[in-house]
């Protein structure tokens, strides 16, 4: 009795899904067919006709709107993993001086992470962009042609970047450190203080023990943690749109202006960062499956 | 004094200071550091800063367009928050106001709706004209007030034993957690009014709180889980019991401690959401950092970028941490001792 009345309550849910979601279709359908664009992808094969201050492989704007695309995403990827390691290497740092013995490090990460996590990414990425790059002076920082900042961007040893790419990277890797360091305290924390004890009874250095003993048995506590800062870097780096960087969403953002095709568009969007989360999800598995086999076992 | 004692002492000072480790060093360094940057900061802020751009303009900051002389009404209703979350941190020894509280919170909605959108004795106003720190309220409230119920109902489905409700529920909450922000923002803004039928328009606005609503529930889904699963096992067994059925248990068992539990973890959606609620100035709403926005590009605040950056930066600082001063007060009050 029980079993059939759960198989007639999924029926009617079933059946209530299809009609929303068959009126909402339709309601779509009857839109496009008035505002005659159907649904199609061929357009993705017209030439773009929009310059791309940004782009990794050759790209002009006579190349068709997937080769476009193919460089926005390029563009995105680029941003994620260099703002994944530099957010990575503060977030140590934070972390680390957080749980330090240092009462001035100490207020200072303490600080910088109340002053980062409570204001919105948006506002710090236009800080950096506007006031962190494009209010420097020409000459800014001038070390040789070796190494300079000014609101061109930043250039070292012959590679040079965009200011905006620079902004992004840098308000990225800020916001994102802020969330890492506090993950990495917390694991840090997770390992007993017995731990701590024991090596420094032991007569091993306070590094080398932190290295070796603490932040080994930290680390099952920290991946998870980790991983979901490295997914929401991924997501928020959509908000380079703000400061005119020409990453994925901007990309598609133009080419819904240019040619209306708003749903075929939001579609490839989705894909694209079901494609990134997957690729960032299974990256933090290896990583997680190599410390697991390096790891010793206690108890 | 001894001249030997003497040398022995500033001996031990120096010791402690410098020599001890290189641990001093670095607070000595540290120091001179944040020495030097308060004084440049000082300076800029007497002698460079002109804040006149944050002082002409703060009621634009406030209320954004809102007609002049209805200002009144977004004023009274961001007090009666303010004060409201004074007697939450704060509780008065009245018994009735405590129990209260929470129908006083929800009650905020449809008083600020009425005072802001105005009709039944108050002259009407377009959302059009919504900006500012209110708009901001607004957003926040509306989208955190509609998410937590969806969120709720949404964690449970996914715990179900019903196969086809599990399934849809999670598909829901993982494709919402993968996607960004902004493209539901943008799927609100610009993608709703093709799905609706021909005639049919909603408010910019609420197509906003719709989609903040869709993505946050997703996330809310999950804290509330993490809440359900560590509810232990013998808690449902024991309702089960006294005789409790699957509804009561689901409301006197598993929802209040649940939430008790991820509380924390919705606090952080909660000020995640207020700070998130600043996409919609990319996408066309002038809340307070579209307003920001605009005055900077208003030829006479031009290249003004710090102060109205700084302004910003420090009412966003504020009311986070005032929504985590409330949420504190909560967790304290919910402890079970």
């Amino acid at each position: 009795m029980k079993r059939n009345k759960g198989i007639i309550f999924q029926l009617i849910i079933i059946l209530s899904f299809i009609s929303i979601f068959g009126f909402l279709i339709n309601n779509l359908i009857i839109n496009l067919i008035r505002t005659d664009l159907g649904f199609n992808f061929s357009w993705l094969l017209k030439p773009s006709s929009f310059a791309l201050a940004e782009h990794a492989l050759p790209y002009s704007p006579s190349d068709s709107y997937a080769w476009a695309l193919l460089i926005g995403w390029l563009n995105s990827l680029k941003v994620i993993f260099i703002s994944l390691f530099l957010s990575t290497i503060l977030g140590i740092m934070i972390g680390l001086s957080r749980t330090g013995k240092n009462t001035i490090l100490n207020i200072i990460s303490s600080f910088y992470i109340t002053i980062i996590r409570q204001t919105p990414l948006l506002l710090q990425l236009m800080f950096w962009y506007f006031v962190g790059f494009l209010g420097l002076k020409n000459n800014f920082l001038y070390f040789s042609n070796l190494f300079k900042i000014n609101n061109q961007g930043i250039e070292f040893f012959g590679l040079s970047f965009t200011s905006e790419f620079s902004a992004l990277i840098i308000g990225l890797s800020v916001f994102t450190s802020a969330f890492i360091g506090e993950v990495i305290r917390g694991g840090i924390i997770s390992v007993p203080k017995g731990q701590w004890e024991s090596f420094r009874s032991l007569g091993i250095s306070e590094s080398n023990g932190l290295i070796r003993v603490i932040i080994p048995q930290a680390l099952p506590a920290i991946i998870p943690g980790l991983t979901n800062q490295f997914l929401n870097l991924a997501k928020n780096s959509t908000l380079a749109i703000a400061i005119g960087y020409s990453d994925i969403y901007a990309i598609n953002d133009t080419i819904i202006n240019q040619t209306g095709r708003a749903i075929e568009c939001f579609i490839i969007l989705l894909f694209t960062f079901l494609i990134l989360n997957l690729l960032i999800t299974n990256l933090m598995e290896t990583i997680n499956k190599l410390i697991n086999k390096k790891k010793i076992y206690i108890n | 004094m001894h001249p030997k004692k003497i040398k022995k002492n500033i001996q031990k000072l120096l010791k402690i200071l410098f020599l001890n480790s290189l641990n001093n060093l670095l607070t000595i360094l540290l120091i001179s550091i944040i020495c030097a940057l308060l004084f440049k900061t000082f300076n800029w802020f007497i002698f460079n800063s002109e804040w006149s751009v944050i002082s002409s303009n703060i009621s634009l900051f406030a209320f954004g367009t809102f007609p002049e002389e209805q200002r009144w009404r977004p004023f009274i209703w961001i007090t009666s928050l303010l004060s409201l979350c004074f007697l939450s941190i704060i509780p008065p020894k009245w018994k009735w106001l405590r129990k209260n509280l929470l129908i006083a919170w929800i009650g905020t909605i449809p008083l600020g709706i009425f005072l802001l959108y105005g009709g039944f004795g108050l002259q009407t106003v377009m959302s059009r004209n919504f900006g500012g720190l209110t708009l901001t309220i607004l957003l926040t409230i509306c989208s955190s007030v509609f998410a937590l119920p969806i969120g709720i109902g949404l964690a449970f489905c996914r715990q179900s034993s019903l196969f086809i409700v599990k399934k849809l529920s999670s598909i829901y909450i993982d494709s919402m957690r993968a996607v960004p922000l902004i493209a539901v923002l943008f799927f609100g803004q610009l993608l709703i009014p093709l799905f609706l039928p021909l005639g049919m328009e909603i408010d910019r606005v609420w197509r906003a709180i719709f989609a903040f609503t869709l993505f946050v529930s997703a996330y809310i889904a999950e804290d509330i889980r993490g809440g359900l699963q560590a509810i232990p096992n013998t808690q449902i067994e024991s309702a089960n019991s006294l005789g409790l059925n699957q509804f009561q248990i689901i409301r006197f068992i598993l929802i209040p401690q649940s939430l008790r539990i991820a509380l924390p973890a919705l606090t952080n959606q909660a000020i995640g959401l207020f700070q998130n609620t600043s996409l919609m100035s990319i996408l066309g709403l002038v809340e307070l950092l579209g307003i920001g926005r605009s005055i900077l590009a208003n030829p006479k605040f031009i290249g003004q970028y710090i102060e109205v950056y700084i302004w910003l930066a420090s009412v966003y600082w504020l009311i986070c941490t005032i929504m985590a001063l409330v949420a504190k007060y909560l967790e304290k009050r919910l402890k079970i001792t």
